[in-house]
């Protein structure tokens, strides 16, 4: 590569240049530029799929660019494979992630030395290790003993924890993958104290966050990322939001809305000053019969409490909830299933397929008793049912009991959704139901969830991808902080607008 | 819906005989290990050795139908021959004190229910792993066995009904015929009840069952509760055919069990598994154990060997699901 450098590479810390990676069906990557100079905190924002992780795994040696090349300090990787990894991991690059990596049964200390814990002669000192801990969390500005076992920690203090571990050896550039998204509006001002210290040593930060409030506070520039492309690099003191939300969103214009008037008939689910501490602080709402509601929230804003407390699966402390003016709060979740409330899980994988089992199975499992004759399962009605369900649905299946695991995300998706259609259930609650599936199979679910609507189903659409509930929604409310900061109402949701509520 | 899809096939019957390939296996390892023994060992063909092979087996099978249901679920019992031996003996002590022979057969099933239901609530209400709530009983169990016998056999009087469960009808030792039954009823159970379809829901995907709405916690323990009264049954056939309760008693039963249930392929990771496949494992089991026996082995040594076998057929078990894993989900 002998394209000359458009910034002193002195300066910088780490650089991506023409980085272009391509997937099977996408270009995750697209002749991608990125650098990052020592000690500065630079924000990372773009949509689902708008190619940030992928940019991330370059920098940590994780994805091998197809074409351009990725530098740490000065020298380019070169390996493949796990190598390239250990190759950035030496150069000084360390990553956290959402999901916490730390074993709580054992020690700050212990935690911070994973795996490679000092010792001499095949013994460890625990002397040496808890002195070396001890130093680096008081660099970060905390106040922590290291002989503290992680399990007594709070969830901020554990990503603290997790941020200490990465002050291990010599970094030079630090990402941070949505840090605050689990954390209280409280204990993210001890987390911004650690981003700073590590700013102050000279390290370079890579923040990756959509809360406008706490990028403005961190981060002098933001990059903005869009369909596989860095849309454009901002400095934060000057640029407002709406110009940030022109970057991520593009010029896609409003299209293909399946709502036209918002409709709705009688409440039939009201929820009164719900909260659960401390994500949420008291939320209220009516959801009406025919009605696609959406809620609409920055991850870690609290959507999925919400749903679960709702849906009866976590114990409901503050607050009402009434169904037909029936006060339910107190009922479990399956008294709730059967007064006709049905949700579908976040993860489809791990809460909502039953892999082994037929797509007929997956499907009356809701409530065999409709499909049996005096407590025995009739073959004929469970084919009759499923099929039925099949075909207004739409999945797409070979046969009626071929196991559900190998069916598309898509079909797999449709199969969860329909076994509520199955069970007659009237309020659906559906938590991220386009999650991973493909965009044919994403209309084909907005679809889905517009004729059941029009079936007098009521439904509430969580989804992290706004550009998608002004499609199908009739109403949004936008969760922040705890409460509802907005409502918009079809016709007319504006992408732009909604993105601005929940920034 | 815009979508067209077409209509699919409608397949799933009871399908009692669509073998797959785990049965199809076990049938070739079954006739080779019958007319093996046939050939080489004196005294195997004989119509005797047929009978006693059979009531070898009921005793192994009728806990295992129910240990099916439990690994289905995911979950383990290490308690059945504790359980068969305390049942055992409380029924001789019951007999023995001129209770009812009927009343004291219902009282030791009660007893092997109400002890399995409290292992299948320390797993289903307090999330003490099956592993741990059975090994209890395993060792509580017999010990409380030898504790209340001193280790000597407790007789009773002869017992009418007894003695027609000790021995043949219609040319076939009793114990078998119940085993039949129970099989019968153990493959309707598990294929075509709701009860039956949600132990495979749980041991699929627990997570997802509840979802659905399925209990599964009263699943659990319900699981628990029939094997309880599976291994009861089992130490009562057991009381009839050796004329007294005996502490010592089902020694090891619960590793011949859980072997025939693997070999008959059943998952151990629960959600997958077959009556039938049970039924072929203990088969399997009995055939070898026999045949060493008829064929003078060290009795020490066929420990060994039925160590062996269960390693390996717990090894072939995860090979073969993690092949058809990897041909039924590809990749991911």
């Amino acid at each position: 590569m002998q394209t000359a450098r458009k910034q002193d590479p002195q300066t910088l810390v780490a650089a991506v240049h023409g980085a272009t990676k391509q997937y099977p069906g996408v270009l995750a990557l697209d002749d991608v530029d990125f650098g990052i100079r020592r000690g500065e905190v630079r924000a990372l924002l773009g949509k689902n799929g708008a190619g940030k992780s992928t940019l991330i795994r370059l920098l940590t040696g994780a994805t091998v660019p197809d074409s351009g090349d990725v530098t740490i300090d000065g020298a380019s990787l070169t390996g493949s494979g796990t190598q390239r990894t250990v190759e950035a991991a030496r150069l000084g690059v360390r990553a956290v992630y959402q999901e916490l990596s730390l074993v709580v049964g054992m020690s700050i200390a212990e935690n911070l030395f994973l795996g490679r814990w000092p010792s001499s002669m095949g013994v460890l000192s625990h002397g040496e290790m808890e002195d070396q801990a001890r130093e680096t969390l008081a660099r970060l500005g905390l106040k922590l003993d290291p002989r503290r076992r992680v399990a007594t920690l709070s969830p901020a203090e554990r990503q603290l924890v997790e941020i200490a571990r990465v002050m291990i050896g010599e970094p030079k550039l630090v990402i941070l993958d949505e840090p605050t998204s689990s954390l209280a509006a409280a204990e993210v001002e001890l987390l911004f104290k650690a981003v700073r210290s590590l700013a102050a040593a000279g390290i370079a930060v890579i923040y990756v966050s959509h809360r406008m409030s706490e990028i403005r506070q961190i981060a002098e520039a933001a990059t903005v990322m869009r369909d596989g492309k860095v849309a454009g690099t901002v400095e934060l003191a000057g640029a407002d939001t709406a110009e940030i939300i022109r970057l991520m969103l593009g010029r896609s214009g409003q299209e293909d809305w399946l709502v036209g008037e918002a409709r709705g008939g009688a409440t039939v689910l009201s929820v009164r000053g719900l909260a659960v501490p401390p994500k949420l602080a008291g939320v209220s709402f009516d959801l009406r019969c025919g009605e696609v509601l959406g809620f609409a929230g920055l991850l870690g804003s609290g959507r999925t409490e919400l749903l679960r407390a709702i849906g009866g699966l976590d114990a409901v402390r503050v607050g009402t909830v009434l169904l037909d003016e029936k006060d339910i709060t107190r009922g479990s979740y399956g008294e709730r299933v059967k007064s006709g409330i049905g949700m579908t899980p976040e993860s489809r994988k791990e809460d909502g397929i039953m892999p082994l089992l037929g797509v007929d199975e997956n499907t009356v499992a809701t409530d065999f008793s409709k499909v049996a004759v005096s407590g025995v399962i009739s073959t004929s009605r469970m084919a009759e049912a499923a099929g039925d369900i099949i075909r207004r649905i739409g999945i797409k299946t070979a046969r009626i009991d071929t196991p559900v695991g190998t069916l598309s995300g898509g079909n797999q998706q449709k199969v969860v959704i329909g076994r509520w259609v199955y069970a007659g259930s009237r309020i659906l609650l559906l938590d991220e139901p386009t999650r991973g599936v493909d965009v044919e199979a994403k209309s084909q679910i907005y679809a889905i969830i517009r004729q059941l609507a029009e079936q007098g189903k009521s439904i509430i659409f969580v989804s992290s991808e706004i550009e998608e509930l002004p499609k199908v929604c009739d109403r949004v409310l936008v969760l922040k902080d705890g409460c509802f900061v907005q409502e918009f109402v079809a016709p007319g949701i504006e992408t732009d607008a909604l993105m601005a509520a929940c920034l | 819906m815009s979508v067209t899809t077409t209509t699919p096939d409608r397949r799933r019957g009871f399908r009692l005989l669509a073998l797959d390939m785990n049965e199809i296996g076990l049938i070739v390892i079954l006739l080779l290990l019958y007319f093996g023994f046939g050939a080489t060992t004196n005294g195997f063909l004989s119509a005797n050795n047929h009978l006693s092979l059979l009531r070898d087996a009921a005793s192994i099978a009728i806990a295992a139908w129910a240990v099916t249901l439990i690994i289905i679920a995911g979950e383990i019992d290490v308690s059945v021959g504790p359980m068969v031996a305390f049942t055992s003996v409380c029924l001789a002590f019951m007999l023995k004190a001129d209770v009812n022979v009927a009343l004291a057969i219902l009282a030791a099933l009660a007893i092997g229910g109400a002890l399995g239901t409290f292992a299948g609530s320390l797993r289903a209400y307090f999330g003490v792993p099956s592993f741990v709530a059975t090994l209890g009983l395993w060792s509580a169990l017999r010990g409380m066995s030898f504790f209340t016998t001193n280790a000597l056999p407790v007789t009773f009087p002869d017992n009418a009904f007894l003695d027609i469960l000790a021995d043949n009808m219609f040319g076939i030792p009793t114990s078998a015929i119940v085993m039949l039954v129970l099989f019968a009823i153990f493959s309707f159970v598990s294929q075509k009840t709701a009860y039956g379809r949600s132990i495979f829901a749980v041991g699929g995907n627990a997570n997802a069952a509840e979802l659905c709405g399925i209990n599964v916690a009263r699943i659990r323990v319900l699981i628990f509760t029939t094997s309880g009264v599976m291994a009861a049954l089992a130490g009562v056939l057991l009381t009839a055919r050796l004329g007294s309760g005996n502490a010592g008693t089902a020694s090891g039963l619960e590793f011949d069990v859980i072997a025939a249930v693997v070999i008959g392929g059943t998952a151990l990771s629960g959600g997958r598994g077959s009556m039938l496949g049970t039924l072929l494992g203990v088969f399997v089991i009995t055939l070898i154990g026999n045949g060493l026996v008829l064929r003078g082995i060290n009795p020490f040594f066929q420990e060994v060997v039925r160590g062996v076998i269960i390693v390996a057929a717990v090894l072939a078990n995860i090979l073969v699901t993690r092949y058809r894993e990897r041909r039924i989900f590809g990749a991911c």
